[in-house]
């Protein structure tokens, strides 16, 4: 594909990615940093994505990777910040959850909720439509790891979510 | 062999395939209560979709689309110096449509770059709010005519200067923070009754024009070299002066870089 080709589905696929972002953290100002981290890690690496291999679930790799750096870096700092100044960090994340909350709903609140790795199966499966396979590929795990995590993950949003869902 | 609850979330998750998909297929259909559970599979699938769909209706932030737009750019200029025959290239006449292209990329990039070194070089704001007192102090639409008209970049019609020629076309194809030229857009913005005005400085000249029934009207100008005294005046001095003054002309903000494409496309017609 042609740097311009690449370029042009790169954009295309930014509403999409956002949503992923915002799933995956949960936080709208998170997420965009996010993006903005992901497209430019994309276009300085675009050598390496093979041609004729799906670029979403490319990039979509890259973002996730980003991500679970960020939040190993998050937690290696509030670790130093909570014996620090124990207790502040917390009040301040849970009202910051709070309002967000807010923003997605219901199902964003049930979404929250997950652990992570389960948050992150149900957002590739169930809203990207990607594949068994290509989730499992984008996450870096067995088949048989991502369908656990998908199916524990969509027991809890269904009893969360009851009779909405 | 019964369906498990794995099974149904594979089967609704498209999944399954062939014998297996038809197994639970024909399971699903003799008993009402595995159809029921796969109702609400989908309608989780559903109420997720719809919970988060709205984040893909956002308008994307402009950041994103310009760091790719400048990425694409930078590796054309990179293709261009790598394609070897130069000869090749002069014979081969570009078609407009990838010039227009090659613009717009560059555009970006400029404008990429351009944000990066705002605050040091303090460029004219995108955005209304500031310099807005020193209007006061201006005396606009000076420069009536005897300067210009005559040298084939402003006419008169019915009583008003319009711009042509250069100038003319320069209004009519040139975007904000085009490339350096005679002719510099600083600002695009619509008035009161939605006519499109720029503010342009080209040099001799700076103004203020719309576009009223196919003719940029200049609604304002200024001498934009030597003032009577001689001295020049301040760099960017008559640019705040007019940007001041197009700000309380606007109804609203300034157009947008991709406002202001569409515009263009349109003919500026309001």
């Amino acid at each position: 594909m042609s740097n311009n080709r690449f370029c042009e589905e790169l954009t295309a696929l930014l509403p999409r990615l956002r949503r992923f972002a915002r799933g995956l953290t949960h936080d709208a100002a998170d997420a965009d940093d996010l993006c903005q981290q992901t497209v430019e890690r994309a276009l300085k690496s675009r050598q390496q994505w093979q041609d004729g291999t799906r670029l979403d679930a490319w990039v979509y790799r890259i973002m996730r990777n980003q991500w679970i750096d960020e939040v190993r870096a998050r937690t290696r700092r509030s670790q130093t910040f909570a014996l620090e100044e124990e207790g502040v960090n917390v009040g301040n994340a849970g009202d910051r959850d709070a309002e967000n909350l807010v923003e997605l709903g219901n199902v964003g609140r049930a979404l929250t909720r997950l652990p992570d790795e389960q948050r992150e199966a149900v957002m590739l499966v169930l809203v990207e439509g990607f594949s068994y396979k290509e989730a499992a590929e984008i996450i870096g795990v067995p088949q048989g790891t991502l369908t656990s995590r998908l199916g524990r993950g969509r027991e809890a949003l269904m009893r969360e979510l009851g009779e909405t869902a | 062999m019964s369906v498990t609850t794995e099974d149904l979330m594979a089967f609704a998750d498209g999944e399954l395939s062939g014998a297996e998909a038809d197994r639970v297929a024909d399971a699903i259909a003799a008993d009402p209560e595995l159809a029921a559970r796969l109702d609400s599979e989908r309608r989780l699938r559903a109420v997720l979709r719809g919970a988060l769909e709205p984040i893909t209706r956002e308008p994307v932030p402009e950041s994103l689309t310009l760091m790719i737009a400048a990425a694409a750019a930078e590796e054309t200029e990179q293709d261009m110096i790598d394609t070897p025959p130069a000869s090749a290239r002069k014979s081969a006449s570009p078609g407009p449509p990838a010039r227009i292209l090659d613009f717009s990329a560059a555009r970006a990039q400029r404008q990429a770059k351009a944000r990066a070194a705002k605050e040091a070089s303090q460029p004219l704001p995108r955005r209304w709010g500031t310099g807005a007192a020193i209007a006061a102090s201006l005396v606009l639409g000076l420069m009536v005519g005897t300067q210009f008209t005559g040298t084939g970049a402003v006419s008169e019609k019915d009583g008003a200067l319009v711009a042509s020629g250069a100038l003319a076309r320069g209004l009519d194809t040139q975007l904000a923070s085009s490339e350096p030229g005679a002719l510099r857009i600083l600002s695009s913005f619509r008035r009161q009754g939605g006519d499109y005005c720029r503010v342009y400085d080209g040099g001799t000249n700076s103004g203020i024009a719309c576009k009223q029934n196919g003719d940029w009207v200049l609604e304002r100008t200024l001498a934009g070299g030597k003032r009577e005294t001689g001295e020049y005046r301040q760099a960017g001095s008559a640019a705040s002066e007019l940007m001041a003054a197009a700000q309380e002309m606007a109804a609203g903000e300034p157009l947008d870089a991709a406002q202001e494409r569409a515009a263009r496309v349109d003919g500026w017609r309001k």
